[in-house]
């Protein structure tokens, strides 16, 4: 018997936006239920025992901190991942200390959103024995830093090799610009100069990895980001 | 004094005059009526002595050796005073008394000689008669007839002292009546120095935000109502102008904001008109997100102008190196720079590594617009001058020009560069246009942390931009400069 699907449970009172996650997160292989308002969130926080709860911060009637510290009061065991539009230091701050795991500004790209989710409920597993990432036929040493594919060695930056590592931990799935610039970059805000210059990275970085191979595995997902997945054709 | 808060300062002011004035006219009172005392107590023993004088010449023995006063004396017009005269005569020698004035019905004034009436000259003393009457009296030794004898001469003191009694009351009625006309006159003074206030104060309360343009009348501008009005004037001038700025900003920026929103409705109406294929809704789609970040990353970077506007000074303020932070910058943009293979040559002249003061990851940020923007317009394989000079002082300061060999800036447009939302055409390789909020964030955040940045005018080729910050010297309780150094670099 395969292992049950995890259950995130969404409260956010905006439908669309509600809409849209519950689709994109569903397509991702999670369960899904959904609150509009924070007293029926907190009745399903019950009811359904999700492992991670999204958390909208702007509710009618009653704030998303309330339901937060209430969750924490009650010590239930349960992820949670802010999102709102307030999105000041001082408001990351108040969230993290009153108990979230995680706070993502809106607008966020769904990208991003799912690598939150993803992490957020892998945080407890054992870290990975090995030290290669293998994607087809390009293969990462990530402690001797080398990288070959179809056996020759690619000759790479420092931060080439950092960003092929980075979206080779995130294999399959599109990282967006936002991930790039704070994970490898560890730039704390974007600015246009940013996107310029990974846009420009990313170019050269296929131009190594790609170009001289038949089998393109880095692609760029059009306002959305870059993917490196192995196609099979 | 101290006066509830609620009064007016018109009723402030004349309670403090009027008080003032109470104490002084009180003061003044008393002396008027101590000098007047003093003046009618020197005419009174003035007229004693004369009359005294007067009576010497009168006094005669008659025929039984009984001293009597020439009746004429009564008739002297000059002397009113000497019908109530009270008049004793003593023997100096014996004290024995030989006359008295009818006037004092047998009451003595004094009998025996006192120790000081034996003496030359007039000596004057009060006295109280049997019957309690108070009196002022004068003695004087006077020879006649081969005998020493002394004459007393006394006026009654009632007359005087219902006299000063009257002068005293009417001068205390004086007082309240002087007060009360002072304060009506204090009051209305008041009232109408204050008046230019309470126009003021009219004009004040209507000026909102749609006539900031409207103005105080300053009647006299020299005088501290004129001052203030016209200080309040300028206040409003400022106001007017930040509101201004504001109100442009808010309409530039919808405007702005509103482009990228045109794009995501006609792509997606378009879409939506017909039947189309999956590569069609996907190019919609992702013409859309395109649009979105576009949209997002205008709002982030109005946040930063907000961010960068509301700072005070002072706040996340740190002295750093800025030769380190350029350098910075430029290793982050390194790969640009290679893409396109623009050589990027340092000339450093005097101090390497001067230090200034202000918020390093905003100076950070200005820095990555500026240089960004040199190497957007630079032609592929041309080079980037990036030079370091020290103006000696005082206050020293530290100048950094980028110099590029892009197609350089209009004439004219050298200030209009650093205006929001203003944007170039032109840029090289096809990059895309940015919000053309980049110089603004620059210019805004260097002037924030006292320097200064500038387009230099008629360059021959390309664009010079001028960054200068006066150097900031480390504090002597901060870690030294090179510890410094190597915790930014």
């Amino acid at each position: 018997m395969p292992p049950s699907k995890p259950t995130i449970l969404i409260i956010e009172d905006d439908r669309k936006l509600s809409a849209a996650l519950v689709s994109g997160i569903e397509s991702a292989g999670y369960e899904v239920s959904t609150a509009s308002s924070a007293e029926e969130g907190f009745f399903l926080v019950h009811s359904v025992r999700p492992q991670l709860l999204l958390l909208d911060l702007t509710l009618p009637h009653r704030n998303g901190l309330d339901i937060l510290r209430q969750i924490r009061q009650e010590g239930i065991d349960i992820r949670v991942l802010i999102l709102t539009s307030h999105n000041t230091i001082e408001d990351r701050v108040e969230g993290l200390a009153t108990g979230a795991d995680d706070y993502l500004g809106k607008p966020f790209s769904f990208a991003e959103l799912l690598a939150r989710i993803d992490a957020l409920l892998r945080r407890f597993l054992p870290p990975k024995e090995t030290f290669t990432e293998t994607i087809g036929d390009l293969v990462l040493d990530t402690r001797a830093r080398r990288a070959e594919r179809d056996g020759q060695q690619l000759d790479l930056t420092a931060r080439e090799f950092d960003l092929l590592l980075y979206l080779a931990a995130n294999r399959d799935r599109t990282v967006s610009r936002e991930m790039l610039a704070r994970d490898v970059w560890r730039e704390s805000s974007r600015y246009t100069p940013i996107d310029n210059v990974i846009d420009v990275q990313m170019a050269r970085l296929r131009k190594k990895i790609d170009d001289p191979f038949s089998v393109k595995l880095l692609q760029t997902v059009r306002g959305v980001g870059f993917c490196l997945r192995e196609t099979r054709t | 004094m101290t006066l509830p808060r609620t009064t007016t300062l018109r009723t402030r002011l004349t309670v403090y005059y009027v008080a003032v004035l109470a104490v002084l006219l009180l003061v003044y009172a008393c002396l008027v009526f101590a000098l007047q005392y003093e003046a009618l107590t020197r005419q009174m023993v003035h007229d004693e002595v004369q009359d005294v004088i007067t009576v010497e010449g009168l006094l005669y023995f008659d025929t039984h050796s009984q001293l009597q006063v020439q009746q004429n004396y009564y008739s002297r017009p000059q002397s009113h005073l000497l019908v109530d005269r009270l008049m004793e005569v003593l023997d100096a020698s014996t004290g024995a008394v030989l006359y008295r004035s009818p006037t004092l019905n047998g009451m003595s004034m004094g009998d025996r000689l006192a120790p000081s009436e034996g003496v030359l000259g007039f000596n004057q003393r009060r006295f109280e008669l049997a019957d309690g009457t108070k009196i002022f009296m004068v003695s004087h030794i006077h020879q006649m007839a081969g005998r020493t004898v002394v004459i007393r001469l006394g006026y009654r003191l009632d007359s005087f002292r219902s006299y000063m009694g009257r002068f005293l009351l009417l001068l205390l009625l004086a007082v309240p009546l002087a007060l009360a006309l002072a304060a009506a006159a204090g009051q209305s003074i008041a009232r109408s120095a204050l008046k230019p206030l309470d126009q003021m104060n009219t004009s004040a309360e209507s000026i909102t935000a749609h006539n900031l343009h409207d103005r105080l009348d300053v009647a006299n501008p020299n005088d501290e109502l004129g001052q203030m009005a016209t200080a309040f004037n300028n206040l409003l001038q400022r106001l007017e102008q930040a509101f201004f700025q504001l109100h442009r900003f808010t309409a530039d920026a919808a405007h702005e904001l509103r482009t990228p929103l045109a794009i995501v409705r006609a792509t997606s109406e378009v879409a939506l008109q017909e039947q189309r294929s999956a590569d069609e809704y996907r190019n919609a789609l992702s013409s859309v997100l395109e649009e979105a970040v576009r949209l997002n990353a205008t709002i982030d970077s109005l946040l930063l102008l907000a961010r960068a506007e509301s700072t005070q000074p002072g706040e996340q303020q740190t002295v750093f190196p800025i030769k380190l932070l350029v350098d910075e910058v430029l290793s982050f943009l390194e790969i640009l720079l290679e893409e396109r293979d623009i050589r990027v040559v340092e000339k450093v002249e005097g101090v390497e590594s001067a230090n200034v003061l202000g918020d390093r990851s905003l100076l950070r940020v200005a820095f990555l617009n500026v240089l960004h923007n040199a190497i957007k317009f630079s032609p592929p394989q041309s080079v980037l001058v990036i030079s370091y000079t020290n103006l000696e002082g005082p206050p020293s300061s530290q100048c950094i020009t980028v110099q590029d060999q892009g197609p350089g800036i209009t004439p004219g447009e050298e200030e209009r560069v650093f205006d929001r939302f203003f944007t170039r055409t032109g840029t090289a390789a096809g990059s895309p246009p940015g919000a053309g909020l980049g110089l603004a964030i620059a210019r805004l955040v260097i002037e924030r942390a006292g320097g200064s940045i500038r387009f230099e005018t008629n360059v021959e080729v390309g664009a010079r931009c001028v960054v200068c910050f006066p150097v900031a010297t480390l504090d002597p309780s901060e870690p030294a400069p090179f510890a410094l150094n190597s915790g930014t670099a």
